[in-house]
């Protein structure tokens, strides 16, 4: 009885405690691949350690908004694990609060708090990025919607759970044109939603700035905060493709203490196999043009589209 | 029918090939590039030579394999040849105006393959064939060939309409493969002719038209001559 609770509670306390390390792990291989140094994989911790000791400055503008920004973001961020496998590949109490679009909508919720973050204070830069964010949410939304409806038909059900057993037991559902589309076009997602090189920029300079800009105007805790949320957001987004798409194998079956501490880390493993095809798109890719952001998110579309239409052999 | 039974494994393989053909239709259709058309022509025929092979295998009709090598080697090598040799004499690499951006025909030519859709699941259901591969392959060949109308009215420069008109002639080639595999050979036969004519056609054409006309984009070819 208090098991499962516990393992919910190791869900959270997984993405929590992981998320920096994942967002390190790219960023160092990031300056390997360019024959640097880099950061150390701890360095993420220790910004936020930093941040988290430094004085908190407030624009005399904000309101409350920026205020509460930072905290719903964080605490949307820790709603999330609930609802999809992170260690254990059974539900969970409280899983079935919510299915995939469920946990689309919070994660959507976090951003558009913190979009309104940008707006709050009134700099021209929180303002640039609120709107082009506003841009890519336009953008990238319908993909995702399709997305989740070729996952949906490929499934018949919304349930991460059940896609994951579905994708385990039936090779020839894996091996399926519609899956393999699915993955290709939720991979274009999984760039533009967590700050990758087709759209966002590698050097944080004002003009390029998206979800930098939106969170500009922050500082000390709120931004470490601010910071935590958009790592465990790419977290999330990692835990969605690989454990309920591409790769659905190694979680705790049984919901033991090893079975879970062994899903954890291979989770890490699979992250770090992703992050190594993030950063071989990042080195190989250039920056797109504002106005050819459409490009890479319309192929998104597309391969969605396509996939729901080889759904039609079954 | 032949379509209809089908071992899993063979369905799969199916729809993964005539899927990516229609996928490489979508490259044609995204990138400005006249050279990455080509590649991806290439690469669709050698695709359909492949499924031709499959279907072959599969269904056992010999004769097939004999069409997949003939495909494979005139759509494959002879006519991506002779629409390079075009391209290298006009010195065009882009399609310089496009009357829609390539996201934007990406998404119009979605919008076409959820009509092709849509119309190839009620003639399956008509049919009592939902479910099977016949529908995915009429879906893959009517997308195609819309995408090649698509193409013939957004492109303006001579060698991307060529390549429309060929994108359709392998869209119902794709279909024609798997819906009705045992065509007689001579058929097949002239149909590979009368693409290598219509290649060698727009050929002549284009080298008239670059003497007498200066230019070889549809745009410009606007007034009556007699």
């Amino acid at each position: 009885m208090i098991r499962p609770i516990l393992l919910q509670i190791a869900q959270i306390l997984t993405v929590l405690s992981l998320a920096p390390l994942v967002q390190g792990l790219i960023l160092q291989w990031e300056e390997r691949v360019q024959r640097a140094q880099g950061p150390g994989i701890f360095q993420p911790y220790r910004d936020l350690w930093k941040l988290f000791h430094k004085q908190l400055v407030v624009p005399e503008t904000a309101s409350f908004i920026y205020w509460a920004a930072p905290v719903v973001a964080f605490t949307c961020m820790l709603t999330v694990p609930i609802l999809i496998p992170v260690l254990t590949n059974f539900p969970l109490p409280l899983s079935d609060m919510g299915d995939i679009l469920g946990g689309g909508l919070i994660l959507t919720l976090a951003s558009f708090f913190i979009t309104l973050a940008g707006l709050d204070s009134g700099s021209a830069y929180g303002g640039i990025g609120s709107s082009r964010a506003v841009m890519l949410g336009i953008l990238a939304e319908p993909t995702l919607i399709l997305v989740f409806v070729g996952i949906t038909l490929l499934a018949k059900s919304m349930l991460p759970f059940v896609v994951n057993h579905l994708l385990v037991g039936q090779p020839a559902v894996y091996w399926s044109p519609a899956h393999l589309f699915l993955v290709a076009a939720f991979f274009i997602l999984l760039l533009v939603e967590t700050d990758r090189l087709p759209i966002h920029s590698s050097t944080h300079i004002e003009v390029y700035m998206i979800e930098e800009g939106r969170i500009l105007e922050y500082s000390g805790p709120l931004l470490a905060l601010l910071k935590w949320a958009s790592a465990m957001k790419q977290f999330l987004l990692y835990t969605i493709f690989c454990n309920v798409l591409l790769l659905p194998w190694g979680l705790s079956l049984q919901g033991t203490a090893l079975g879970a501490l062994g899903a954890a880390g291979g989770l890490l493993v699979k992250f770090a196999a992703v992050g190594a095809v993030v950063v071989a798109v990042e080195t190989a890719q250039s920056r797109l043009r504002y106005y050819r952001y459409q490009e890479p998110l319309a192929a998104s579309f597309l391969l969605a589209l396509l996939a729901i239409v080889a759904n039609q052999l079954r | 029918m032949f379509a209809a039974h089908l071992p899993p494994l063979a369905g799969s393989l199916f729809s993964l090939l005539s899927i990516t053909s229609l996928l490489l239709a979508f490259v044609m259709l995204g990138s400005r590039w006249l050279n990455a058309y080509l590649g991806a022509f290439a690469l669709q025929s050698w695709l359909i030579a492949l499924l031709s092979a499959a279907v072959a295998y599969y269904g056992d009709y010999p004769e097939l394999y004999g069409i997949a090598a003939l495909t494979a080697l005139f759509r494959g090598l002879v006519l991506p040849y002779l629409l390079l040799r075009i391209t290298r004499r006009l010195n065009v690499d882009r399609e310089l105006h496009e009357r829609l951006s390539p996201s934007s025909s990406l998404v119009v030519g979605g919008l076409l393959v959820v009509f092709a859709f849509v119309v190839s699941a009620h003639l399956g259901a008509t049919l009592g064939l939902t479910g099977t591969i016949a529908v995915l392959a009429l879906t893959t060949m009517l997308s195609m060939k819309l995408i090649g109308f698509l193409m013939l009215m957004v492109r303006s420069e001579v060698v991307s309409q060529i390549l429309g008109l060929l994108v359709i002639e392998n869209g119902i080639f794709l279909g024609s493969q798997i819906l009705v595999p045992g065509m007689p050979l001579l058929i097949e036969l002239v149909i590979l002719f009368d693409l290598l004519v219509v290649v060698a056609c727009f050929g002549v054409l284009v080298r008239y038209l670059v003497v007498h006309a200066g230019t070889t984009s549809t745009r410009d070819l606007k007034r009556l001559v007699g």
